[in-house]
């Protein structure tokens, strides 16, 4: 007689599985941390995320939406279930720590995300690096800007 | 989550699919050596991508690896009788070489020709490394022989072993980078395991329960990198290697043998997890052997005579519920390999990823896909030749280091995430 785990694994009884949705929307605030970031985040925002919020934060203490109208920079951190701090290999992320400061407080979990990596020299890398590590929970270095889009829609955003 | 189709692209490997067809881009480990001990020794029933096949070796040391039935009426040449340079069909006689050439149709006469217009398709099959390898790709084109350092150090400095997985490559494959499985799941072996305790670097993983990832690509694949708080603010990392399309290596744990892994479809339900641990400047001591031999480390035991594992789905794994409850170990299964099978069986066949909610730390596993469907795009459209064919991809090593807190760690740990012949791995 086959055993509970042998019977349970198969494919035939994966048609039983519960098909009810198992998840909220989460919600992503995607906030671009210089002006590289922010021209990457623009045209992720073009394709039509249905849970995520793109901002610039170019400089500390600013936070704006992508029309360029200010925003709270705890509202902002409030609403969302994850924040990706993107920036650009050798930009100053100035306010990496200012976001990541406002995460911390709210248990909000944090994704840095370095952009234009593959043509920096390793030491633009390592001043970006020092910015976001210490507020990221991941740190993403990818060869092509593209496979932001495909973090989201894995993290159904 | 991935797309249906995204998720049938990945995970069909069989004979004409597109992840069929990049598979057989590659080298890919198909038997132990041992598996075919000595000249004329009995055949071995193989099966790989979705294909029956039939391996043997030959009077003179030839290795063949070919279409599992004979030409004639269908049967299995595993009852063939392996002799003089052949493997003779037990039903009629008819005889093949390594090649799956018919060198003798009994029944017809000789001067007649027709033994040479029958042809089994058949593969080469090559040892490197007491491991077999076989490309199963276009014949014209095979790509260099494999250069992974496991397979090219001194035999006594390798020890390689495979199991039966009855799930899916990919969910195998993906547990394989789940870096953050590993504080959960095998908590209770780093200080147990005799292929992993007493190594400094396991006080960090220890003391530091929540390590911070890095995920960065790399020419094969990626680099997956955890990081934990050391002395004097500097960072204790880990990073293991991912060559595409299924290699891993585990950072090392002190004067502790390096380790990890191919996944290798049997076919879209089934898969071989090879482990493999070796040492770059140093034979494996007989105690390391042995133990290895005992299912310790990512090894398993067997159901005598097979590669099952002897803790398999048939018997529950032999969940041990007041272990569980001890905390002895976390899953109630024991064993680091079993751990990990388990869970992974459990998920199906093949798991439906429709349904899942990645976080951010599975960065490694998301990674991961968006470079094998970058690859495979690419091998579709253009015939570009897939990142880990190429032999620089794939003498790459992992490493344990500790290094300042503003360093890359792709950059502080450059060297050492390379392989060099007698240059003794990075480890702490």
């Amino acid at each position: 007689m086959q055993t509970e785990s042998a019977r349970m694994s198969s494919a035939a009884e994966a048609r039983f599985r519960v098909q009810a949705p198992n998840s909220l929307p989460r919600a992503i605030a995607v906030i671009a941390l210089d002006a590289a970031a922010a021209d990457v985040v623009t045209r992720l925002a073009t394709d039509g995320w249905r849970h995520t919020t793109f901002y610039t934060s170019t400089s500390a203490g600013a936070l704006h939406d992508l029309a360029g109208a200010p925003r709270p920079l705890h509202d902002a951190v409030a609403a969302a279930d994850l924040v990706v701090l993107v920036a650009g290999a050798g930009g100053l992320a100035h306010a990496a720590a200012e976001v990541g400061r406002a995460c911390s407080d709210r248990r909000v979990t944090t994704t840095g995300f370095l952009v234009g990596a593959a043509a920096a020299p390793p030491r633009e890398i390592s001043k970006t690096l020092a910015q976001l590590r210490p507020w990221s929970l991941m740190v993403v270095i990818a060869e092509t800007d593209e496979y932001i889009g495909d973090m989201m829609a894995a993290l159904r955003a | 989550m991935l797309r249906k189709e995204q998720n049938d692209l990945l995970t069909l490997t069989g004979p004409g699919t597109p992840m069929g067809r990049m598979f057989r881009s590659y080298w890919l480990p198909a038997l132990l050596a041992d598996e075919l001990p000595e000249n004329d020794c009995a055949p071995v029933r193989v099966k790989l991508l979705s294909e029956r096949l039939i391996a043997f070796r030959d009077s003179e040391g030839r290795y063949g690896l070919m279409d599992e039935f004979c030409a004639h009426r269908g049967v299995s040449l595993w009852f063939g009788r392996n002799e003089a340079c052949g493997l003779r069909c037990s039903y009629h006689g008819w005889k093949y070489d390594v090649t799956g050439q018919c060198v003798e149709v009994p029944s017809e006469p000789e001067a007649s020709g027709f033994a040479k217009k029958i042809r089994l398709r058949s593969y080469p099959l090559v040892e490197r490394g007491g491991v077999l390898w076989t490309y199963m790709g276009e014949p014209a084109a095979p790509p260099p022989l494999p250069e992974w350092e496991f397979a090219t150090v001194p035999r006594s400095q390798t020890f390689a072993s495979k199991r039966w997985q009855e799930s899916n490559w990919l969910q195998a494959m993906e547990g394989g980078i789940d870096s953050s499985h590993v504080s959960w799941l095998h908590r209770g072996d780093l200080d147990s395991d005799p292929l992993f305790k007493g190594a400094r670097g396991n006080q960090y993983n220890l003391s530091d329960a929540r390590p911070v990832f890095e995920v960065v690509e790399s020419p094969g694949g990626l680099y997956i990198g955890a990081r934990r708080n050391a002395e004097g603010g500097q960072y204790y990392w880990r990073i293991t290697q991912w060559v595409m399309p299924s290699f891993t290596m585990i950072a090392p744990r002190g004067a502790h043998a390096v380790h990890g892994h191919f996944w290798i479809p049997i076919d879209d339900e089934n898969c071989w997890a090879w482990s493999y641990d070796y040492h770059p400047v140093r034979d494996l001591t007989p105690a390391e052997i042995a133990a290895m031999r005992d299912g310790k480390g990512i090894h398993v035991r067997y159901v005598p005579g097979t590669f099952r594992p002897l803790a398999n789905k048939d018997n529950d794994y032999l969940v041990d519920r007041a272990a569980q409850k001890a905390g002895r170990t976390f899953s109630g299964v024991e064993g680091i390999a079993m751990q990990d099978a388990s869970l992974q069986e459990s998920m199906g066949p093949i798991v439906d990823r429709t349904k899942e909610n990645l976080v951010s730390t599975d960065n490694g596993i998301i990674m991961a896909r968006h470079r094998l469907l970058r690859a495979l795009k690419a091998f579709t459209d253009t015939g570009a030749s897939p990142p880990g064919v190429d032999p620089a991809h794939q003498k790459v090593r992992s490493a344990a280091i500790v290094l300042p807190p503003d360093v890359p760690f792709t950059d502080g740990a450059r060297d050492v995430l390379i392989a060099r012949p007698a240059v003794a791995p990075a480890s702490v």
